[in-house]
């Protein structure tokens, strides 16, 4: 086994009313730092950005759904049980929590006493069976996850409420649709074949424009009268702001923590960097898009214009830790070109299905999230 | 002075096996009008139908089940004790399985309690929770509830935090554990979805590890959870309201998680 060695505690008392809350102590093993909480001070849920991740997108847990859907619950938890103490390997939205636990750690270190910080929720239709399992594997990769709720079969929605969440991100469409109708931003998460490598020190955050930061009324325009017509009304109406789209709250989030890293003189070397990847064309449609942004007082980092061009190669320069986009077409040439692509189902293009394309959305998997 | 009365339209359960759950009448019962021969329904009655409901399905799954729910009607208001026909009348009515009406003082309910061998004592007044749970039984307070559930919903509150002023009382630990543990066997019975009954465990300022040692700990009595919330210091009110316990049992579970 590892060496562990205590290093001298380190201890912060804190009195909230009656409560004295001691802090970590850290035990050095190898070349590894392993930070053992015994409680930890967590932001409150209105204060931070809350990310609520459901179990199936933060690790691999292909073979026990597998098991689900072919053997059937009971199986599957037995399953689960026998393997508690087998850590699952990392899913699609893991190297995004890890993303995100670097910017905390940037953030801890400009303004120890804040708390607008990330703050990971698994949110999980799994029954506790499986929770010892899960608690083992957060151990095991080193997560920063202290909050959870394993609704046994429940609707998480409640909870995601509960949680003042700002985003949600499950491998359920059913869940990710209750949500939006809640006025919850959430995208469904698809897992690349091989993923990309990212950045451990950067966020990188790539929307979509239409339907995902800002309203599907264009599109609407697009898939009834076509093209000429598009371009045509939003020249006229370059100047009036569109309507924001679900994302558009999780965008403004992330600018607000960038403006802090901006006052305290990081600009260049922000954590956090944003991405407009859109079919619109910069010499036309793209206008608007941008004075929307700026009329909401937003910034985005990067624009990508690629006036109807596939956005797979763009993105695998980009290489964010994931992709937000409302049409499956998108998301899927994301995906095969490796990079984390979630779905948004909001808006028109949701009620039209392109032929051809194989939809994914109908994966059955009622209990598990 | 402490008297029972068997309620003749109910079957008596085994002694030896079932859950003695008493609950007092003022929680069951509102009182209407006066002239009304019956009582209004209370904050406790949707959780006597839903102890109710999971006898029914025990005895479903076999007929000849002894580890069932047996609920006791406890009377300490003097003024509903001087209704005692009224109560019973109201539990006929109703149609409620309640095996047997106890009437006592506010002084000697407790006593009744234990000779009663109730292994659950719930109530809506704030002073008999502490009293009961002082003298060993396990007690909880019950609160009005918004829609509640059809299916009997118990928490368990595993957190390490001891409160300086009301400590664990290390009689109803005991009391607690024989609870959690039948609990835990009824629970079996049932498969894991569709079941009428559903245990959750909550802590509310450990990180994961103090829910995960709870996990073990109830596990280790035979008790599996089927829903698990990790507050890690998240405001209670707004989950509870999701989660929507018949009530929470906290005496005697801090340490769960050792």
């Amino acid at each position: 086994g590892a060496e562990l060695q205590p290093l001298e505690p380190k201890s912060c008392n804190f009195e909230l009313d009656w409560i004295k809350i001691e802090l970590f102590f850290t035990l050095v093993c190898e070349e590894q730092l392993w930070i053992f909480y015994t409680l930890l001070l967590q932001p409150k849920p209105e204060n931070a950005i809350t990310i609520g991740v459901s179990a199936r997108v933060l690790f691999n847990m292909e073979k026990e759904q597998q098991i689900y859907e072919q053997q059937g619950m009971e199986e599957y938890i037995k399953y689960q049980v026998e393997h508690e103490t087998q850590p699952f390997s990392p899913g699609p939205a893991f190297s995004f929590v890890k993303a995100l636990e670097a910017v905390n750690t940037r953030l801890r270190e400009l303004y120890p006493e804040s708390e607008e910080l990330f703050d990971v929720v698994l949110m999980t239709n799994n029954h506790a069976y499986v929770g010892l399992r899960l608690i083992n594997t957060i151990n095991y990769h080193k997560l920063f996850i202290e909050r959870f709720c394993m609704t046994g079969g429940n609707s998480p929605i409640g909870y995601l409420k509960a949680y003042h969440t700002n985003l949600y991100l499950s491998a359920d469409p059913v869940k990710v649709r209750e949500a939006l109708e809640e006025g919850i931003a959430a995208a469904t998460m698809f897992t690349p074949e091989k993923i990309t490598e990212v950045s451990e020190t950067q966020l990188r955050v790539a929307f979509d424009g239409d339907a995902v930061l800002f309203s599907d009324e264009s599109e609407r325009i697009y898939k009834a009268h076509g093209l000429d017509k598009f371009f045509e009304h939003e020249k006229t109406h370059e100047n009036k702001p569109l309507d924001h789209g679900p994302l558009k709250g999780f965008l403004e989030a992330l600018g607000k923590l960038q403006k802090k890293f901006y006052g305290k003189g990081q600009r260049m070397d922000c954590p956090i960097r944003t991405y407009l990847v859109t079919a619109r064309s910069a010499a036309s449609s793209g206008t608007r898009a941008l004075k929307t942004l700026r009329s909401w007082g937003l910034e985005i980092d990067e624009a990508l214009f690629l006036a109807g061009a596939p956005k797979g190669p763009m993105l695998e320069k980009i290489r964010p830790h994931i992709f937000f986009d409302d049409q499956m077409f998108h998301v899927e040439g994301a995906a095969e070109m490796g990079t984390v692509a979630c779905h948004v189902p909001y808006g028109i293009a949701q009620r039209i299905t392109k032929k051809g394309i194989h939809d994914k959305e109908t994966s059955s998997a009622p209990q598990e999230s | 002075m402490v008297s029972t009365i068997q309620n003749t339209d109910v079957k008596q359960k085994d002694a030896d096996r079932a859950v003695v759950v008493a609950v007092t009448s003022r929680a069951v019962f509102e009182s209407g009008a006066d002239g009304d021969d019956v009582y209004g329904m209370g904050v406790a009655f949707p959780l006597l139908q839903a102890l109710q409901r999971v006898n029914e399905r025990l005895l479903e799954e076999n007929p000849a089940e002894s580890l069932l729910f047996d609920v006791v009607l406890i009377t300490t208001d003097s003024q509903q004790q001087q209704q005692s026909s009224r109560i019973i009348s109201s539990t006929r009515h109703y149609g409620l399985e309640v095996s047997r009406f106890c009437f006592s003082s506010e002084e000697d309910f407790v006593e009744s309690l234990q000779k009663n061998n109730v292994q659950l004592f719930l109530s809506t007044d704030r002073n008999e929770v502490p009293q009961a749970s002082q003298k060993g039984v396990l007690s909880a307070l019950l609160d009005r509830q918004e829609a509640p559930s059809e299916q009997l919903r118990v928490m368990f509150c595993g957190d390490a935090v001891n409160r300086p002023d009301a400590g664990p009382m290390p009689a109803s630990r005991q009391a607690a554990q024989s609870f959690s543990a039948q609990l835990g066997e009824m629970r079996q019975r049932f498969g894991m979805s569709d079941s009428p009954l559903s245990i959750v465990l909550m802590t509310s300022h450990g990180g994961r590890e103090s829910c995960g040692g709870a996990l073990r700990t109830l596990r280790s009595r035979g008790v599996n959870v089927d829903e698990a919330y990790c507050l890690a210091g998240a405001p209670l009110s707004p989950i509870l309201s999701v989660v929507r316990p018949h009530f929470l049992l906290s005496d005697g579970f801090s340490g769960l998680e050792d």
